[in-house]
Formats: C-alpha cells, sequence, structure tokens
C-alpha cells in the first residue's frame, strides 16, 4: 500500500497557501496528496502536501516566489 | 435518618447540585424547593441517577423526598456497541461551509482513516459522496488501501447512476438501499461524515 520511495511533505503558514500551493503542484504537475500535517512535526490542526522526495527541486520552482513556504522535511 | 436539603431561594442549579451531591454520597434526602421548575429539575435529575421521587406541595414549597435503590436497578447500563462500526458519506465534502475546505478535510480524513486504528467495517457513500468513490476523485488510493484493509465500501448505484457516474466507479461495490439500510440499522456505530 505503501509506496516504497522516500516522501518529503511541504509544510505552510494557513491552510489558504496549501490550497494554492495545491493549485501549483497540479499545473507543474507533480504527484502528491495533500495530507493533515503529521504529529510529529506540528500539532496544528493544519493541512501539508505530501511528494516524492526525488521530486523536491521541482517542487522547490514550481513554488518559488509564489507561496510562502514553512518548511520542506522528510517523512519517515 | 433522612437529610433535609432546603434549597429555597437558590438560584437555578444549586438545588439541582445539592440533591445530587446527596444522592451520590449515598443517602436518601427530602429536598425542599420554593419553585415548579427547580421541582422538576430535581426529580428529573434524581430519576436519571435511578432514585424514586415523591413530591408532596405545600404552601409555597415542595418536599421532594429522594429514595436510592429500588429504580436503581432499572438505570439503563448503556449496553457497548457490538455491530459493525459504519461511516457514512453523503457528500463528497467534509462539513459545511466552504467547499473548497470541505474538499481538502474529506481527503486527510480518509488518509488518517487509513494511518489509524481500529479502521470502520464498512464504509456507505451516497449521494454526492459517489464520486469520491469514482474517476477523477482525490482518495481512490486511500479507499483502494481500505479496501485493502478489509474494510467494506458501499456505493450507492441509484446515486452513481443520478450523477451519470455508473461505469466511472474505482473503489468499493455498487450497492443497493436494501444494503445501505440493513448495514445501518445493525451497526454498533454509525458514524456519519
Amino acid at each position: 500500500m505503501t509506496d516504497p520511495e522516500p516522501f518529503c511533505v511541504i509544510l505552510f503558514d494557513s491552510t489558504s497557501e496549501a490550497l494554492l500551493a495545491e493549485k501549483l503542484f497540479k499545473k507543474a504537475d507533480i504527484p502528491h496528496k495533500v495530507i493533515p500535517v503529521p504529529r510529529h512535526l506540528s500539532s496544528d490542526c493544519g493541512v501539508c502536501i505530501r511528494f516524492s522526495a526525488r521530486d523536491t527541486q521541482r517542487v522547490k520552482t514550481a513554488l518559488d516566489g509564489r507561496v510562502a513556504v514553512r518548511s520542506i522535511s522528510p517523512l519517515d | 435518618m433522612i437529610y433535609e436539603i432546603d434549597a429555597r431561594g437558590l438560584a437555578c442549579p444549586q438545588p439541582v447540585i445539592m440533591t445530587k451531591k446527596t444522592i451520590e454520597s449515598g443517602k436518601d434526602c427530602v429536598v425542599i424547593v420554593d419553585n415548579e421548575a427547580a421541582r422538576d429539575n430535581v426529580c428529573r435529575m434524581a430519576t436519571n441517577l435511578g432514585c424514586e421521587t415523591d413530591v408532596e406541595e405545600r404552601e409555597g414549597y415542595f418536599r421532594i423526598r429522594v429514595t436510592r435503590g429500588t429504580a436503581r436497578k432499572e438505570k439503563k447500563s448503556v449496553a457497548p456497541a457490538t455491530g459493525p462500526t459504519v461511516v457514512v458519506f453523503p457528500c463528497d465534502r467534509m462539513g459545511k461551509g466552504d467547499d473548497e475546505l470541505g474538499n481538502i478535510l474529506i481527503r486527510g480524513f480518509l488518509h488518517t482513516l487509513g494511518e489509524i486504528s481500529p479502521k470502520p467495517d464498512v464504509m456507505i457513500f451516497f449521494n454526492a459522496g459517489v464520486k469520491l468513490t469514482t474517476e477523477g476523485s482525490d482518495v481512490i488510493e486511500d479507499l483502494r488501501a481500505l479496501e485493502g484493509e478489509g474494510v467494506k465500501i458501499l456505493v450507492c448505484g441509484t446515486c452513481l447512476d443520478f450523477f451519470g457516474l455508473k461505469d466511472r466507479l474505482q473503489a468499493g461495490i455498487i450497492s443497493n438501499m436494501y444494503d445501505i439500510a440493513e448495514t445501518m440499522l445493525s451497526a454498533g456505530k454509525v458514524v456519519r461524515i
């Protein structure tokens, strides 16, 4: 069920920024999944976007200057 | 000895609280209140705690005799839910307010169901909820993974038909109102999203 390849998650300061970022993911055709922020990363009731670690550079490029990113972390 | 509580002149929840404490400390009591609302509230609370009440109306006040015991056995013990846990999805969003937010929330919810246990036994999708199970839905993988873990997914056939999605089903099985109604009524717990 789970993909063996490593994932990263990207966090934002607000849900609306996460929504905006998702549109940019779609536009850039980067596989992703919007998920609740994992408990170990933050206790906020927020959403983040999970993507394959190998797409990290593409993600950065797609979002650059368009959405404020709080952090990108590997997902264990 | 009968413990007497004179609750005349006391504001609303006070007579109830005093009576409740007395019952819980294991004593029978007589409660004196000066208005009908207090009388009714005290009686209702006492009955809920399995006590018997006997009200005498006097001039300007009520004497409520509260007796523990006999009725106590009849106190409803809530039977633990034994049937299956059923989660129903009447909509392709979670909550009302903002559709975009509701879409994010339902995706988060279904992702989280995959991460936590126990899992639901059955998930039922009807009305716009069926859109979650068809082509183009963002949660197909989550639903398939849940199916893979033994969660039964029932999708309302009438609804698929209504939305013209019958040949686009990607997760779950097409079901009918008999199955849906029976599943809901034989459930130990129904969680409505």
